[in-house]
């Protein structure tokens, strides 16, 4: 059986995040390097139909933050995910480059971990981090994103018949029951489970949830940054882990369901299902914490910082230049 | 020369008075309260679309002040307007080609290849900036833009990643099987897609803002861009997106009506209203005899089926949330409703943006 592999969040970074950032870096934070609070947001995964080639082209899988990531009153727009998240800015380019990564990324991880096992809640799985360094004068900015995920030991396999369209285990109708559900409730819910008759609930009530009929293979959903057609979007890593973590019983075989239909479709669903397995038995100390990855790599491929220029859509002098 | 303009604009702005009357299909102009009801249109229609209150020290008091503007984000674009452009230049010269092996068979399969030159463009690697085509007698406007560019605004000022190579630590983290291949999202592999032949498509994506201009009084549209990796895109990259009877002329970077400090792409609005005209025009009048017809033809036949296919013009606007009337003698002939107005504006801007996928529309 093939391994599942997950696409990995990319960022993106709205213009007004800079913007904000550096406003606050001058009237707020000044000197200061703490670690901030902040949230992104990501919605379901999205692709476009290619006029010429008339080929599916998947987008990539983003996360995304603007100026309303410092906001501590964040609500998520209709169809987005909030995410919440780590954020330091240092002083320096040598400070930046000398940030003690393993041990930052090891601090996030720790925590989304000690959620998982002490609060038992879903809401910090998709907690990430973010290190920057703004160079105010030349309105560079670098900066650097991990989205932890823990790696399954040993690892999710797909069954041999992959990832299918939702529909073909799914009728219309329990898609639009399910689509129904996500989009009345309150507060968006990014990880659900799945009932025989489409109603869905909240993915701390894993145990009762079912029943009291053990299921074999518990349905669960959630929202899909990804559109790629084999790779599930990388929320679901954690997920994953939270339920190997505390129901390693009943979450050895799973049949999930990727959400990515945000509106009613016009022609068909984009959702996926498959059915993923793990192997159980071997599985290490449910208590032990797994190991993590998740640095974002640069545009060469590799664990590298990014840069963002905003020179030519900030400094006066350059714009003045554009506007002969 | 930018700042002289900008305030000039303002006081221009300031002076001019808020539209109160409808005016949509004389002359193409809207109201605010006809932008507001078009964007309510448009949001319930396609909820890509949403508005924004903006920065509240910018804030218009003649829009609602949870309605300042509309936004969607990560409008793909996949391929560059320059590319779309037919040429009488040599990359759209003609060459044959030979397919069979020309020693053996001289008279074997011979192609002709048009395009020959455009191969190299559509592969130049990503990252590099091809330069803008200059335009005939606008060799300072196009210099002074290339001058922004990243490969010739003089290296040192822009040092990129390289640079930092001692930041890049792959020993970070462990090899790990289940991330899935890292292609830089958006890239698109050329065994991905047969038909486009190779190319590779460097997908970028925007936000699309639309705001209420008050002086010309139609809706304007603003563009934020990044590339593939996610990293903003810079004026002259943004010139590429544009189609050449745009770029340069109507298409500036301003500083953005409802930020204090973004700058942003916009298509100048000075011509959107004739523009707007002529389109309304034209659908007004199909829609006017689509609703003649259906009245002459006695009310509620056949009603299901042209309803279906043109029913936004034809409707009672669903955006407001009123049931369609039957329609029967009390209806009056009333064309195209201004709801329709932001759809139909789209549809124009598509056309300046031709590989920016604004429409989100075409289902229509």
């Amino acid at each position: 059986m093939p391994l599942v592999q997950f696409a990995p969040f990319s960022s993106l970074i709205h213009p007004s995040f800079w913007h904000e950032l550096t406003n606050l870096k001058i009237d707020v934070l000044r000197l200061s390097d703490e670690a901030l609070p902040i949230s992104g947001s990501y919605s379901v995964g999205r692709s476009v139909t290619d006029r010429e080639s008339g080929s599916e082209i998947a987008l990539a899988c983003n996360l995304t933050v603007g100026s309303e990531s410092f906001d501590k009153e964040i609500k998520a727009s209709p169809g987005t995910i909030l995410a919440s998240g780590t954020f330091k800015n240092y002083n320096t380019i040598e400070e930046f480059k000398a940030a003690d990564k393993a041990a930052l990324f090891n601090h996030e991880v720790n925590k989304i971990w000690d959620r998982i096992v002490i609060t038992r809640d879903t809401r910090f799985l998709n907690h990430f981090l973010l290190i920057t360094f703004a160079d105010l004068k030349k309105y560079k900015y670098y900066y650097w994103f991990a989205f932890p995920a823990f790696v399954a030991k040993p690892a999710w396999e797909i069954l041999d018949d992959g990832w299918k369209d939702a529909t073909e285990e799914f009728s219309a109708e329990q898609l639009f029951k399910i689509h129904e559900q996500l989009r009345s409730r309150s507060s968006p819910l990014p990880f659900f489970l799945i009932q025989h008759d489409a109603s869905i609930g909240p993915v701390e009530d894993f145990a009762s949830f079912f029943g009291s009929t053990p299921t074999e293979r518990p349905t669960i959903g959630f929202v899909d940054p990804s559109a790629h057609p084999t790779n599930p979007g990388w929320p679901l890593r954690n997920l994953l882990a939270y339920l190997r973590a505390l129901h390693p019983g009943s979450s050895s075989t799973l049949r999930v369901l990727c959400w990515r239909d945000t509106e009613i479709p016009i022609s068909s669903w984009k959702s996926r299902v498959g059915v993923i397995k793990v192997e159980s038995g071997k599985q290490q100390e449910t208590d032990e914490r797994p190991s993590a990855v998740g640095w974002e790599k640069n545009p060469q491929g590799k664990l590298g910082p990014r840069m963002a220029d905003l020179a030519p859509m900030m400094d006066p002098t350059k714009l003045a230049n554009q506007a002969v | 020369m930018q700042a002289l303009q900008s305030h000039y604009w303002a006081v221009r702005d300031y002076l001019s008075p808020v539209l109160k009357e409808s005016k949509f299909k004389e002359h193409g102009r809207i109201t605010p309260e006809e932008f507001v009801a078009a964007g309510e249109f448009l949001v319930y229609k396609f909820p890509v679309w949403s508005w924004e209150k903006g920065d509240a020290s910018k804030a218009r008091d003649f829009l609602p002040a949870d309605k300042q503007y509309l936004v969607t984000r990560g409008v793909p674009c996949l391929r560059r307007a320059t590319s779309l452009a037919y040429t009488d230049a040599d990359e759209d010269a003609e060459r044959l080609l030979n397919f069979g092996d020309s020693s053996t068979s001289g008279e074997a399969d011979e192609w002709v290849e048009t395009h020959a030159g455009r191969k190299s463009h559509a592969d130049s690697a990503p990252g590099v900036i091809d330069d803008i085509p200059d335009l005939d007698g606008e060799q300072e406007l196009a210099s002074g833009v290339n001058a922004l560019s990243l490969g010739s605004g003089g290296a040192e000022e822009t040092p990129n990643l390289d640079d930092i190579p001692d930041m890049e630590e792959d020993d970070l983290e462990e090899k790990d099987e289940a991330t899935a291949t890292s292609k830089p999202s958006g890239v698109v592999d050329a065994s991905n897609i047969e038909v486009a032949k190779g190319n590779l498509l460097q997908v970028r994506t925007y936000d699309v803002m639309i705001t209420y201009d008050k002086y010309y009084q139609t809706p304007r549209v603003w563009l934020i861009g990044y590339d593939e990796h996610g990293k903003p895109l810079t004026p002259s990259e943004i010139f590429q997106d544009i189609s050449a009877d745009h770029a340069h002329k109507t298409v500036t970077i301003e500083p953005f009506l409802h930020s204090t400090s973004l700058q942003a792409a916009s298509v100048h609005p000075c011509k959107h209203a004739s523009v707007m005209k002529k389109v309304i025009e034209r659908m007004n009048n199909s829609v006017v005899e689509e609703q003649l017809a259906r009245r002459k033809s006695g009310g509620s036949t056949p009603k299901d089926k042209e309803s279906k296919k043109k029913w936004p013009f034809a409707r009672k606007s669903s955006g407001t949330g009123k049931d369609e009337k039957p329609a029967g003698d009390e209806e009056e002939v009333e064309g195209m409703r201004v709801d329709f107005y932001l759809v139909v504006f789209l549809k124009f801007i598509a056309s300046i943006v031709p590989t920016i996928e604004v429409d989100s529309t075409t289902s229509f």
